[in-house]
C-alpha cells in the first residue's frame, strides 16, 4: 500500500516531480562540478607552477663557497667539491619519487672556444674564457619498475627558448648562448672546438644544433653534453649544482617546523606530506655529501598562491553549495506546503503524523537519489569539459564526491520538507478538508 | 473610463497584495531561493573581478621580474657597473604606486670569521666571500628577493654595523647570528656584527649582504651598483609598457624581465583566471537554472488560482499579468535582499582569501538584481500553459 501511494503520487503528478527533480539534478549538478574542480586543482596547479623552474637545488656540502657574480663562478676550475652521477637514478627510488618530474645535474667550466663556420670550415681566432654548461637535455633514467624517466634541463628549465633542437645524447653537439652567437658570428650548422688549459692540438668539434635564449647569463655561453663538460673539466662522472622540480604540496607553519624537535608521530606526519622540505629531506637521504636547499624564490610564491586559489574554488564550491542547496530545499518545501488538501484527507482516513511524514520523506529521498544522480552526472561531464579546457586533462571522477552529492540531495530535500511538514502534522484535518 | 481604469488598477494591486499575504510559508520559501540565487551571483561576481586583480599582485610573492644591469652583462664582464642613481629615478606606473626596488653592488671580498666579539672567541677560518652591498626602496627586502629567516628573526644589535649571511656562508665558516666577520679587500678593511641568517636557495646563499656605502668604499666603486632588481606589477601588457619606459628613461643600461618568472606568471595566470571565469560561470548559469526550476514548481501548484480567477471572469491575460507582476516584484525584492547580502559575503569572503576586503562593485549589485528578476519572471512565464485549463475541472478536481 505504502509503495502504491508513492508510486501514484509519482504518476498523478509527473510534471511536479519532474520540475523537482530537475532542480535537484541542476542544484547537485553545480556541486559535483565545483567539487570535482576544487579536488583536482591543486595537483593541476602544482604542475603549472613548474614552468617557474626548479624549486630544490643541490649543491655538495663539502663545496667551497661558489664565488658567482651574474651567473658566474669565478672559482678556480680545481676548486670545490663535486657529486656523483652515478647517484642520480636513485632520486627515482626515494618515497616522493612520483612527485619529482624533472631534474638536470649541471657542471659548469670555463674553456676557450674556436668557432669553425660551416662553409670551407675556416678558423676564426680562440675566444677565451667562455662559460660553458654541461647538462642532460634529454636524458633516459631507467627506472626500478624497468621504465625509463625522460628528464633534462628542458624539462627544469622551460623557459629556455630554442631555434633548432636539442643535442643528443653525448653526441658532439651543443646549443649556443643567443649573446655568443651574435657576438661571435656563430650559426646553425658551424662547429665550435672547446679546450681548456694548455692547448696543444685542437679537439674534435662539436656541432651547433641550436640557439638559446634564455634571457639570463646563459645566452652568454655554450651549453653542451654533460659528459662533455666532464671530460673538459677533468672531472668525469661527477656534476656540481642538480636543480629538481618537485610537486609539492604548500607549505603551513606545521611544514616550516624543524624536523628534529618533532615527535615519532609528527615526524610521520611530516615525512608523509608531500611538503618542499619533506621532499629535500628524503633526497638528502639518498645523495650522501650533498646539500639540498628549497628555492625559496619559487618555492614561498608558489605556495602562496596555491593557497590562496585553492581557498578561492572552495569558496565557490561553498556558495555554489549554498545555493543549490536553499533553491532545492525551497523546491521541496513548496511541494509540501500544497498538499496540505492530500495530508488532511490521509489523516481524515486514519494515518497518524508518523505516517504521513514517512510517506512525503519517502517519496523526496526517492527523488533526491534520482535527481542526485543525474546531477553527479552533469557535474561530472561539466567538470570533463572545465578540466580539459583548461588544464587539458580532465579531473578523474571520485566516488566520494558521488556519495558526498547523494548524502547532500538527500539532506536538503530531508530538511526543506521537514518545517512544513511539522506544521503539517499538527493540522486538524476538517477545517482543511473544508477548505479554511 | 478613466475611473474604471483606475478602479481597475486599483483592484489589480489590490490582489497583488492579497497573494503575498495569502500564504506567508510560500511567500518566505519563494524569496528564500530568489535570494540565495542573487546572493550567491552577486558574491561571485564581485569576487571574481576583484581576484582577478589581486593574482597579478599575488604574483610579486615571487620576487623581482626586472632586470637593469649594466649593458653587455651577457658575457663575462662582472666588474661593469651602472650608477646609483638609476634606482631613484625610476618612472612611476599609471596606478602610481611605488615600485619596490632594490640595487646590489657584488665585489669579492677576504673574509675572516670569528664566533664573536672580544677576546676569547674562536677564528672559523678565512675564505673569498662575495659580498653584496644593497639598498632597498620597499617595505621589505623580501618583496624583491624572497628569503627566509633561517636564524635571528628579532635579533636587534646595537651600537655595531651589522650584515646578514647566507646560509652557505653561516654553514662554511659554522657561523651564528652575533658572530663577526672582518672583511678586506684590496686595501681597504672593514668588521660587521652578523644579525641574520637568510637561506635564499640561490647563489645569494654564499654571500654577505653589506649596505651599499660600505661595499661601495670597499670597492672603490663610489655611487655605482652592479644591478637594480624591480618588482613591476601587473598584467604582461602593463610590464612591458613599463619596460618601455624604463628603456626610454635608461638608455646606457640593459633592461630586461626575468624570463623565468615572467613567462610562467603570464601562463599560470592565464590558467587560474581561465579557471575562475569559467567555474564561476558554470556556477552561476547551473544556480540560475535550478532556481528557475524550483520557482516554476511552485508557480505550478497556483493551478486553483488561476481557475478561480478565471472562473469569476478574468481574462487569460490579465490572470497571467497578475502572476508576472507578482514574480517580478518578487524578484525584484528577493535580488535586492540576496544581493546585498551577497555583496558582504564577498567581502569578507575576500579578506578570507586574500587578506584584503574585496573592493564592492556597484555595478554588480543592480546586475545581479536585474538577472534574478528575468530569472523570476521566466519562471512565472509556465503559467501561461494554465490559461488553456478549463476553471471547471479544476475545482472538480480533475487534472
Amino acid at each position: 500500500m505504502f509503495l502504491r501511494i508513492v508510486a501514484d503520487s509519482f504518476g498523478r503528478r509527473p510534471r511536479h516531480k519532474l520540475l523537482t527533480g530537475a532542480a535537484l539534478a541542476l542544484g547537485m549538478g553545480v556541486a559535483t562540478a565545483a567539487l570535482s574542480v576544487s579536488l583536482d586543482v591543486g595537483d593541476r596547479l602544482a604542475k603549472e607552477f613548474r614552468s617557474l623552474g626548479a624549486n630544490l637545488l643541490v649543491t655538495p656540502q663539502a663545496d667551497s663557497l661558489p664565488l658567482e657574480i651574474g651567473g658566474l663562478d669565478y672559482r678556480p676550475v680545481n676548486a670545490g667539491a663535486y657529486l656523483p652521477e652515478a647517484d642520480l637514478p636513485k632520486l627515482k627510488t626515494i618515497f616522493w619519487h612520483n612527485n619529482i618530474v624533472a631534474f638536470a645535474p649541471v657542471l659548469e667550466v670555463r674553456a676557450e672556444a674556436l668557432p669553425f663556420a660551416r662553409e670551407g670550415g675556416q678558423l676564426q681566432n680562440w675566444i677565451e674564457d667562455v662559460p660553458v654548461i654541461g647538462t642532460w637535455a634529454d636524458h633516459g633514467i631507467p627506472l626500478p619498475d624497468g621504465g625509463e624517466f625522460q628528464t633534462g634541463i628542458a624539462k627544469t628549465n622551460p623557459w629556455w627558448q630554442i631555434d633548432g633542437r636539442w643535442f643528443s645524447g653525448d653526441a658532439k653537439e651543443c646549443v649556443v648562448g643567443a649573446a655568443f652567437a651574435i657576438k661571435n658570428h656563430v650559426k646553425i650548422g658551424d662547429s665550435i672546438s672547446l679546450a681548456t688549459g694548455d692547448v696543444t692540438k685542437i679537439p674534435a668539434p662539436l656541432k651547433v644544433t641550436a640557439i638559446l635564449s634564455s634571457g639570463g647569463p646563459e645566452d652568454g655561453s655554450i651549453v653542451v653534453p654533460l659528459s662533455r663538460a666532464q671530460s673538459l673539466a677533468s672531472q668525469p662522472g661527477q656534476y656540481r649544482k642538480l636543480y629538481i622540480g618537485a610537486l609539492t604540496k604548500p607549505e603551513d607553519d606545521f611544514a616550516r617546523r624543524d624536523p628534529k624537535t618533532m615527535n615519532a608521530g609528527e615526524f610521520e606526519r611530516w615525512s608523509c606530506s608531500p611538503y618542499v622540505s619533506s621532499i629535500a629531506y628524503s633526497i638528502k637521504k639518498v645523495l650522501p655529501g650533498a646539500d639540498v636547499r628549497v628555492v625559496r624564490r619559487v618555492a614561498e610564491g608558489e605556495g602562496q598562491i596555491l593557497t590562496r586559489v585553492r581557498m578561492l574554488l572552495w569558496l565557490v564550491t561553498g556558495a555554489a553549495l549554498l545555493a543549490a542547496a536553499l533553491a532545492v530545499g525551497a523546491s521541496s518545501a513548496a511541494s509540501v506546503i500544497e498538499r496540505r488538501t492530500e495530508i488532511g484527507l490521509m489523516k481524515a482516513l486514519g494515518a497518524g503524523s508518523g505516517t504521513v511524514g514517512f510517506l512525503l520523506a519517502a517519496e523526496q529521498l526517492l527523488l533526491a537519489f534520482v535527481g542526485g544522480g543525474v546531477g553527479y552526472a552533469i557535474g561530472i561531464v561539466l567538470a570533463r569539459i572545465l578540466g580539459e579546457r583548461i588544464f587539458g586533462a580532465a579531473p578523474e571522477p571520485s566516488l566520494i564526491v558521488f556519495f558526498v552529492i547523494i548524502a547532500l540531495a538527500a539532506g536538503v530535500t530531508v530538511l526543506g520538507s521537514a518545517i512544513p511538514l511539522r506544521r503539517a502534522s499538527r493540522y486538524e484535518p476538517a477545517p482543511i478538508l473544508r477548505g479554511e | 473610463m478613466a475611473t474604471l481604469h483606475s478602479a481597475n488598477r486599483a483592484m489589480f494591486w489590490r490582489i497583488i497584495r492579497r497573494l503575498f499575504g495569502a500564504n506567508p510559508g510560500r511567500l518566505f520559501v519563494m524569496l528564500l531561493a530568489l535570494g540565495a540565487g542573487a546572493a550567491v551571483t552577486a558574491a561571485l561576481l564581485n569576487l571574481e573581478v576583484d581576484a582577478k586583480r589581486r593574482l597579478t599582485s599575488e604574483f610579486r610573492t615571487f620576487g623581482a621580474n626586472v632586470i637593469i644591469a649594466p649593458p653587455d652583462s651577457g658575457h663575462a664582464s662582472g666588474s661593469a657597473t651602472i650608477p646609483e642613481t638609476l634606482l631613484d629615478r625610476f618612472p612611476n606606473q599609471t596606478s602610481g604606486s611605488l615600485i619596490p626596488r632594490a640595487a646590489f653592488l657584488y665585489a669579492i671580498a677576504e673574509v675572516t670569521a670569528f664566533s664573536g666579539e672580544g677576546k676569547n672567541s674562536a677564528r672559523l677560518g678565512t675564505a673569498p666571500v662575495v659580498i653584496a652591498g644593497y639598498r632597498f626602496l620597499a617595505d621589505d627586502l623580501k618583496q624583491v628577493v624572497p628569503y627566509q629567516v633561517i636564524e635571528g628573526d628579532n635579533v636587534v644589535i646595537l651600537d655595531a654595523e651589522t650584515c646578514e649571511i647566507g646560509q652557505k656562508v653561516a654553514s662554511q665558516f659554522h657561523l651564528h647570528v652575533s658572530g663577526v666577520l672582518k672583511l678586506k679587500a684590496g686595501e681597504t678593511e672593514h668588521s660587521c656584527v652578523i644579525s641574520q641568517i637568510r637561506g635564499f636557495g640561490g647563489a645569494e646563499d654564499s654571500q654577505i649582504f653589506l649596505s651599499m656605502k660600505t661595499v661601495q668604499h670597499l670597492a672603490g666603486l663610489p655611487q655605482q651598483v652592479s644591478l637594480i632588481q624591480a618588482v613591476v606589477p601587473g598584467g604582461p601588457a602593463q610590464i612591458e609598457h613599463y619596460l618601455n619606459d624604463l628603456r626610454s628613461q635608461f638608455p646606457d643600461a640593459d633592461v630586461r624581465t626575468v624570463r623565468q618568472f615572467t613567462e610562467g606568471e603570464a601562463k599560470i595566470y592565464n590558467r587560474i583566471s581561465g579557471l575562475l571565469t569559467a567555474t564561476v560561470a558554470i556556477v552561476l548559469v547551473l544556480t540560475g537554472l535550478c532556481v528557475m526550476a524550483a520557482m516554476t514548481n511552485v508557480a505550478m501548484e497556483r493551478k486553483n488560482d488561476v481557475g478561480l480567477m478565471k472562473a469569476i471572469g478574468g481574462s487569460v491575460r490579465r490572470v497571467l499579468r497578475l502572476f508576472l507582476t507578482e514574480a517580478a516584484l518578487l524578484g525584484l525584492a528577493g535580488g535586492m535582499i540576496g544581493g546585498a547580502a551577497g555583496i558582504f559575503l564577498s567581502i569578507g569572503l575576500g579578506k578570507a582569501v586574500f587578506g584584503v576586503a574585496a573592493r564592492p562593485r556597484l555595478i554588480v549589485y543592480p546586475v545581479a538584481v536585474a538577472l534574478t528578476i528575468i530569472v523570476a519572471i521566466l519562471s512565472a512565464y509556465p503559467l501561461r500553459r494554465l490559461a488553456s485549463i478549463r476553471p471547471a475541472s479544476v475545482f472538480r478536481g480533475e487534472a
